[in-house]
């Protein structure tokens, strides 16, 4: 990555911030105006983070396209460099950035079909874009809470506004919970402020730091509690099926696919990087945190009839297999744990796009209402049937790379572990598959006869996924090297 | 032979080029399947004669270009944690290649008749075509994670087919507890292969066998490792205890059954064993559990075979009982009698397979019950079916009889007595059950006129293949004389080509013993006439000897109810608990408790604020009053 690629870093979060406010001028009732501007928008994202991703070079420095700008400094507590406009990635940030353009292009495209206020859906919608690039992007540590709350804000009005089903519930219940993760990280963000006392928030300057032990074991847990709950770490997750339960699909989709993301992402930024030993102390307990998510997500699974609660303890289980890699502290299990951020990132969103696409027209979701689905909608069975294997870890998809990782990390650090976590995999193709059989296969049930095969714009989205799972599950090591070489060379305390 | 990843590449492009394609080529692709197939068959060809300077002086010895590796897949810390695409071809190999592809070749052809009109026809070449190219890269595979990749794509595609006729419920309760049941027993096979990369931070299986004779593993650690992998391998072969997959996998189409569930798929889990040989023989505990494992799956199918009215469930029985067979031999370390029983079973279960498809094909009845009489109508599937048959009782000649008689041969070497009896026992129930299934289909006379009435002799297309089965299931025993082999380029027979390291193995007829084995054969086939011979009154009237007994049989030993039992009072009891913890204890007590407890204190609070004014005086006094007393105190 060259210097100036600092501008594409800073686009990447401009062109959703931009987006929004030129739509907040677009009359609502010119609705293809709204498409056209959405739809160019949002491929305009893509092709910025697919080249970060690519221009990411794995054998150069750690943090590249680095370049900041004064916003505020020589006030009160702020010292000379204060809090700046900084940018730049790692091969982490790389990784979740192309994963960020990825998943709002069939957000957006799935989107269009919203009757009601849809300029106003995209507004909020394309701010909390703006919020989540922006957190992976900025190296300055105020600014990135500020993005990360900006990620968080909009989703209130989303799902209350716009959801189906205990909407209110849904979004007062996720928006509490999310909050009071936030105070526990403001809190921790001050704590490092003043502790280093360098009166600037720069995030490579204070990973250069070297705390206290105290103070680390102290603070990391904040960190660690107050980002695990937007990452659905047990026992906080249970936002998490309810939240995406009522949310619209585009919100359902960016939330478990990337906004989840955001909370591992944190854990690793702010507690692994900025309190080495403090997370070495603290591993264990994420370990066992995780590896209950991902057993107790998967049990519960078994028992849920309506696929979007289904897919919700899911997500909970599949985000425990982020912890165990978090918590092995050996680069095979965090390599692992990054794949599956990614992969569990795309899985979920084309899970949430076809439920959407099929929930739009029947009105109903309950698995014991469908039977023989394929015969009506065989699209939309083959692309459920793709995003079913990739998350029971059929190998060959991308569900199975980051997986394999993870078991192979646990198994070096803890082995029981290890084949409780391989265990987990055969209870998530026992409730994937009893959907299967269940839902789609069997005797076409002729109430649903009325149903319509998705849409094209569906389907286009959902075969950008598809392809994405296929992509990683073939030929990962695009994705490997980069994350596997910062892990190896820049997180502390982590090792072969 | 570096060039033999191109073998799974084939199959795979007729896969891509059909799954998306299918419906608008002619005749949706089916020919291009058949030929991608020939292709393979022609190939295997080539590589065989490059195999042959494998042989240096008589004995095998891994040539250059036997172990290939084309990339690296993933590599992380300049090949710590290294996972390679790479493939390997050794005698074991050799073995499997031609049974894989020539089976394959038979199966696609037969299915252009079969199939005929069938909807979503190109969709099955399509999922055919992704199973041989699995297969393939199962059998090249040069180290273990690659293996474990080709097995859960034989797997896939398994599940695929077995629900084939996905509108029939039955079809698709099956799919879905073929792949559980599959996947339970790759829960195992990934922990071995971890727990040997572990030690060893190697995948390649030559590798890890060279480390494990050098003692690089404890002992016990080792044990367990190989039991975990078995595991895996007794999922797939369908043995106890998880061999509940297999009957009820006949519900895809008979073509499907006779590729995947009798000649390829399920025995590789006998490929896995036999390639992991050489540490099997490192821990003695691990190897007994595939002896015993085998000997117990096989006589249990056997008598479950006896009783079943399906056809194609006997020959499920059958094959699962047949596995166990190969896996007897592995467990006495009897490498070259397991794979020489692997290569003759795959052509005779495969021809008994599509024949029984060529009957449902004539009738579209399956049940022995209203079948019978059907030798005049269909003259050649009578004939080759007959020979399968006799391949599979074990008399001598046919294909089956040799290698079994090896089976038997190593065991009373090499094995307890008592196994080697219960073993000659369940040769003999083979030779009943076998016959029992002829007679009820072919002889005797029609119980169900219409079905009767409907049966004709099937086309060429499936005839054909139906013959040149039944000439392999003939002659392809004799691979095990040495002037055979010569004459095919091998210095000896099946012995000198399945050897991975040691003497070779010097086939001997040993005359009294062949002749015990025949002997009891031909025991069976008469009992077997004797009680299902015309009427089969004998038959009917033993049903009411032991009923306890007959039902035993007939429902499986309840091994199905068992597990039900478990699914459904264990697997989803423990699943209530927790959906119900995670709803009440966690959601409502936790959170929304939480959230309550905050507005009760507010309601009760707000009541602070009562808006008069003595009340706040009174506040304002004591807390005066309270801080003076402080104040007091402290100083």
């Amino acid at each position: 990555m060259v210097e100036n690629d600092a501008y594409a870093l800073l686009a990447v979060f401009l062109i959703p911030l931009g987006t929004a406010v030129l739509l907040m001028l677009v009359p609502s009732r010119e609705r293809s105006l709204i498409i056209a501007v959405t739809a160019a928008s949002s491929l305009a994202m893509f092709a910025v983070s697919l080249y970060v991703f690519l221009a990411y070079d794995f054998n150069g420095d750690q943090f590249q396209g680095v370049k900041a700008w004064s916003y505020m400094n020589d006030i009160g507590l702020l010292g000379e460099e204060g809090i700046q406009l900084k940018v730049g990635v790692d091969g982490i940030a790389a990784a979740m950035v192309l994963l960020t353009g990825i998943v709002i292009v069939p957000g957006t495209w799935v989107s269009w079909k919203i009757q009601d206020r849809m300029k106003d859906f995209f507004i909020l919608l394309y701010i909390l874009t703006a919020g989540v690039f922006g957190t992976f992007v900025m190296l300055d540590m105020f600014l990135w809470f500020l993005l990360y709350e900006t990620a968080l804000l909009p989703m209130y009005l989303l799902i209350a506004v716009w959801g189906s089903t205990r909407k209110e519930y849904g979004a007062m219940k996720l928006m509490m919970m999310l909050l009071a993760g936030s105070i526990l990280i403001f809190t921790a963000i001050f704590a490092i402020y003043t502790e280093a006392g360098l009166g600037s928030f720069d995030l490579v300057d204070l990973y250069a730091v070297d705390f206290d032990e105290d103070f680390q074991k102290l603070y990391f847990p904040l960190v660690a509690v107050g980002c695990g709950i937007l990452a659905a770490m047990f026992p906080f997750h249970s936002w998490s099926p309810d939240g995406h339960a009522s949310a619209p699909t585009a919100v359902s989709m960016l939330h478990a696919g990337v906004l989840m993301k955001l909370g591992a992402f944190g854990i690793i930024r702010l507690g692994f990087q900025m309190m080495p030993e403090g997370g070495e102390f603290w591993a264990p307990a994420l370990i066992v945190l995780g590896i209950t998510a991902a057993l107790y997500g998967a049990v519960s699974a078994l028992r849920q009839d309506d696929m979007k609660l289904m897919t919700g303890f899911s997500s909970v289980s599949h985000m425990g297999y982020v912890m165990v890699g978090l918590g092995t502290m050996n680069v095979i299990g965090w390599t692992g744990a990054v794949l599956q951020m990614f992969a569990h990132g795309i899985m979920t969103a084309l899970f949430f796009l076809l439920i959407g696409a099929m929930y739009d027209q029947a009105h109903n979701r309950d698995i014991p209402n469908f039977s023989g689905m394929a015969k009506q909608m065989p699209i939309w069975t083959v692309f459920f049937v793709i995003a079913g294997l990739a998350s029971l870890g059929l190998p060959g998809m991308s569900g199975f790379v980051a997986e394999v990782h993870i078991f192979i990390g646990a198994f070096r650090a803890y082995p029981v572990v290890g084949g409780l976590a391989v265990l987990t995999a055969a209870i998530t193709a026992t409730y994937l598959l009893r959907m299967f059989s269940q839902a789609f296969f069997g005797e076409f049930n002729p109430r649903w006869s009325e149903l319509k095969e998705i849409t094209y714009a569906e389907r286009a989205g959902a075969t950008v996924l598809a392809g994405t799972i296929l992509f990683l599950g073939l030929w990962p090591s695009p994705w490997v090297d980069r994350i596997a070489t910062t892990i190896e060379t820049t997180i502390p305390g982590v090792t072969l | 032979m570096e060039e033999v990843w191109i073998l799974p590449a084939i199959p795979f492009a007729v896969f891509v080029v059909l799954g998306l394609f299918g419906r608008i080529l002619p005749r949706n692709g089916d020919l291009l399947a058949v030929l991608g197939m020939a292709a393979v068959v022609v190939l295997v060809g080539f590589v065989l004669v490059d195999f042959q300077d494998a042989f240096v002086d008589d004995f095998f010895a891994p040539v250059a270009g036997a172990n290939t590796y084309a990339f690296d897949w993933i590599n992380i810390g300049d090949g710590f944690f290294l996972i390679e695409f790479s493939t390997y071809v050794d005698a074991i190999t050799m073995v499997m290649l031609p049974v894989v592809s020539f089976v394959a070749l038979m199966v696609l052809v037969y299915s252009i008749g079969y199939m005929k009109g069938e909807q979503r026809y190109g969709w099955y070449f399509a999922a055919l075509s992704l199973f041989v190219s699995a297969m393939l890269l199962l059998v090249v595979s040069g180290n273990l994670l690659q293996l474990y990749l080709a097995w859960e794509g034989v797997g896939l595609a398994s599940y695929l087919l077995i629900g084939f006729y996905w509108e029939r419920q039955s079809a698709a309760e099956a799919a879905k507890k073929a792949f559980i049941t599959t996947r339970i027993g790759d829960v195992g096979l990934l922990i071995g292969i971890i727990l040997l990369w572990r030690v060893t931070g190697s995948f390649d299986i030559q590798e890890i066998i060279h480390a494990a004779e050098e003692g690089a593993f404890g002992e016990t650690y080792l044990t367990i490792a190989m039991l975990f992998l078995f595991a895996g391998a007794a999922g797939k072969s369908a043995q106890f205890p998880l061999h509940v997959w297999l009957p009820d996998a006949m519900e895809g189409p008979t073509p499907v059954s006779a590729l995947i569930h009798a000649a390829t798929m399920v025995v590789a889990g006998v490929y896995l064993v036999a390639r992991m040989l050489p540490v099997y023989d490192e821990v003695l505990i691990a190897r007994d559990v595939v002896l015993y494992t085998g000997l117990l799956t096989a006589f249990m199918a056997a008598t479950m075979g006896l009783v079943a009215t399906d056809i194609k469930r006997v020959l499920a029985f059958s094959t699962v009982s047949q596995l166990g067979f190969m896996f007897v031999a592995l467990g006495v370390g009897a490498l070259t009698a397991a794979m020489f029983h692997l290569f003759t079973h795959a052509f005779f279960k495969s021809l008994l397979f599509l024949g029984s498809g060529s009957v449902i094909h004539a009738t579209e009845e399956q049940e022995v019950g209203k079948l019978g009489g059907l030798r005049k109508k269909m003259p050649i599937t009578t004939l080759t079916f007959a020979i399968g048959s006799l391949a599979l009782a074990g008399i001598p000649i046919f294909a089956g009889f040799w290698s079994k008689d090896e089976i038997l041969h190593d065991l009373e070497k090499y094995g307890p007595l008592w196994a080697y009896a219960v073993l000659a026992a369940t040769a003999g129930l083979t030779a009943i059950y076998t016959t029992r299934l002829v007679l009820l289909t072919f002889f005797g006379e029609p119980k169900d006129q219409h079905a009767y009435d409907h049966a004709h002799e099937s086309p060429p297309v499936m005839t054909v293949p139906l013959i040149l089965l039944a000439a392999l299931a003939t002659v392809a025993g004799l691979f095990v004389y040495q002037d055979v082999g010569q004459a095919f380029g091998f210095v000896g027979g099946i012995g000198e080509v399945v050897i991975a390291h040691g003497e070779p193995h010097v086939f001997e007829l040993d005359v009294p013993f062949a002749a015990g084995a025949t002997a009891t054969a031909l025991a069976g086939i008469a009992i077997g006439f004797m009680y299902w011979w015309g009427d089969a009154r004998r038959a009917r009237e033993a049903r009411g000897w032991a009923p306890e007994l007959h039902s035993l049989l007939e429902r499986r030993y309840y091994v199905d109810e068992l597990y039900q039992a478990f699914i459904n009072y264990a697997v989803l009891g423990l699943s209530s608990v927790v959906a119900w913890f995670d709803k009440r204890v966690v959601n409502e007590t936790g959170v929304d408790g939480g959230t309550q407890l905050v507005g009760f204190l507010g309601h009760r609070l707000k009541f602070l604020q009562t808006g008069r004014i003595p009340n706040y005086a009174l506040g304002m006094a004591l807390g005066v009053a309270a801080l003076a007393l402080v104040a007091l105190g402290t100083s």
